[in-house]
């Protein structure tokens, strides 16, 4: 009697085992040919030599000839990851902190549709459509931003058409372009907080310069957390800004493709233009390897926190 | 922080020689409706509107799909390496996109018996230069999949122990339960998606720089700025970026009810 109950349990835990695999399956088919092969052939990739003319198959073996020279041989990746970095710690920290103040004081305002809206029009609009407006802007001569600094009595800038401001410029544009987004996130993971401990803490005289250090910085970091973990991934693998506004263009000026190269961009020239995929691959396995690293240390700094750990 | 889109408006019905003049103006005289009329004669714009709006629509349904079923797996089904499972599927939203773009764009070449393969995949061009090319690399989203799993793991499970008693398998519970209860987070899910999807650019430039007939709307806006310089009247190519940019962002307007509210109620935690 018992073992028969004991066998339909196990039964039906089988069968549920199997409609889970099941209902997973989709999944597992598309990452076993669009993950794992791929990721398989980049491997195989960044030790051969390659141009997509030949069968792959044929590809000359290099060994690490391709690691070494990236990061030893050639200066110029070294110099693109130096950008990205830049550009990766720009966007995210500057970023976030812009979108945490912004987001504290909608959580004190009205959040009306208007603000959600102005603040959320960069993020639904194409990278494309914002790497073409904004060079426009950035016209030293006639440009928007400078004539707006001149009614200022501020000096006009060069921007895009100087090898040291042009990054910055691109940087400002990815915060701009991504603000609403993370702002988003905040006000979701500030609704989480009770308001319950802000009460106590003013019961027992914290000021709100105190409420917020030790309340709400400790209780959001999970939601830090996500922010800067999915910032940095997506920020380290910029492309379409960066491309559209530095790859010459109309008034963008020209700047040599070191000041603004970013990782991405430099992997697209090699595998696309140099037909080199070989190296690209190679590269693109090394940048995995830092935004991992990246990811790693994040999850590190920011491993206790949240609402529910208090 | 508006101000961008507000020049984009005002100058794209700018005359030539007005865009010409310093310093700036920034209100036409005359606004140049013309600009738009000449464009939509010169450039396949609604093409490219046809083609986003494809793809993007054939990617977010699916993707709806799979991320639902994979996240009700994910939160109410138990078997062995389910949460391995789960955690391996985050990880790959790891990987730098460069990683896939040689190789899926081998295996979409070499796809056999499709696009004049034989069986060894050689000969033609297998899926390239379809929609498919455009459409398949994405149909699994592990963003996708986090979301409905965090949303489901909130459906009560004595909602599905009881339809459980009453006979129903495991595929109906998912039709008749689950994507009804989740209607939010799916709506929520389904405009990321569709907005990631019409603003991609670098695999569609990929893709159909040698494929006219499948070029999504932001590669053929590129394709417009390389034509129009300054000299040669730059109001159509502003034009074509307010036609390009606008309709998302009226849309969005009309549909942020749904997209924020399905974004604070799954919650960010952990």
């Amino acid at each position: 009697m018992v073992k028969k109950k004991v066998l339909r349990r196990k039964r039906r835990k089988n069968k549920q085992a199997l409609i889970g695999y099941l209902f997973l399956s989709p999944v597992f088919l598309f990452y076993s040919i669009f993950l794992v092969f791929p990721i398989g052939f980049s491997l195989y990739l960044s030790f051969h030599r390659w141009n997509m003319l030949t069968p792959p198959l044929e590809a000359r073996y290099v060994g690490i000839k391709h690691f070494t020279y990236l990061l030893m041989g050639n200066e110029t990746f070294l110099i693109v990851l130096k950008n990205t970095l830049f550009y990766a710690l720009g966007t995210v920290f500057i970023g976030m902190i812009l979108a945490l103040i912004v987001a504290l004081a909608f959580s004190r305002t009205k959040y009306s549709s208007v603000w959600r809206f102005v603040y959320f029009a960069p993020v639904v609009t194409p990278p494309v459509a914002i790497g073409i407006i904004w060079p426009y802007l950035y016209r030293p001569t006639d440009g928007l931003i400078n004539t707006v600094l001149r009614w200022f009595h501020l000096p006009g800038q060069q921007w895009l058409s100087s090898p040291a401001q042009a990054l910055p410029s691109i940087i400002i544009v990815g915060i701009w372009a991504g603000l609403g987004f993370t702002m988003l996130i905040f006000i979701a993971g500030l609704k989480g907080i009770p308001e319950m401990y802000y009460d106590a803490a003013r019961i027992d005289g914290a000021n709100s310069w105190q409420g917020f250090w030790h309340i709400t910085l400790p209780l959001l970091k999970p939601t830090i957390l996500f922010v800067l973990v999915t910032g940095m991934i997506t920020a380290w693998q910029v492309f379409d800004l960066v491309f559209m506004m530095a790859s010459g263009g109309v008034d963008t000026g020209v700047v040599p493709f070191e000041s603004v190269g970013v990782a991405a961009l430099h992997m697209y020239q090699t595998a696309f233009r140099d037909m080199r995929m070989g190296r690209a691959s190679a590269m693109a396995f090394i940048l995995f390897l830092v935004v991992l690293a990246f990811t790693l240390i994040e999850l590190r700094v920011l491993r206790r926190g949240g609402v529910e750990s208090y | 922080m508006f101000l961008p889109f507000l020049w984009l408006i005002l100058a794209s019905l700018q005359s030539e020689r007005e865009i010409m003049l310093r310093p700036m103006v920034f209100i036409p005289e005359v606004p140049q409706w013309r600009n738009y009329l000449v464009l939509f004669k010169k450039y396949p714009l609604d093409r490219y509107y046809f083609n986003s709006f494809l793809v993007s629509s054939s990617v977010t349904g699916i993707v709806l799909l799979t991320s639902s079923l994979a996240g009700y797996s994910l939160a109410k089904l138990n078997f062995p390496a389910r949460e391995l499972i789960f955690k391996g599927i985050l990880a790959t939203m790891m990987f730098p996109i460069f990683l896939f773009l040689i190789p899926v764009y081998y295996l979409l070449k070499r796809a056999p018996l499709m696009g004049g393969n034989d069986i060894w995949g050689l000969g033609g061009v297998g899926f390239l230069y379809s929609y498919a090319a455009l459409i398949l690399p994405f149909i699994v989203n592990a963003w996708g999949v986090f979301l409905m799993r965090q949303f489901v793991i909130g459906i009560p499970n004595e909602l599905l122990d009881a339809a459980r008693i009453d006979g129903c398998s495991e595929f109906r519970i998912y039709r008749s339960l689950i994507l009804p209860l989740t209607k939010p987070a799916l709506a929520t899910l389904g405009i990321f998606v569709f907005i990631q999807q019409w603003n991609s650019f670098l695999w569609p430039l990929i893709i159909t720089t040698s494929a006219p007939k499948i070029m999504t709307l932001p590669v053929g806006l590129q394709l417009l700025r390389v034509a129009f310089t300054i000299a040669k009247n730059q109001g159509y190519l502003l034009a074509g970026l307010v036609v390009g940019v606008v309709p998302m962002v009226i849309l969005f307007l009309t549909l942020q009810r749904h997209y924020v509210k399905g974004f604070v109620m799954t919650g960010l935690k952990g």
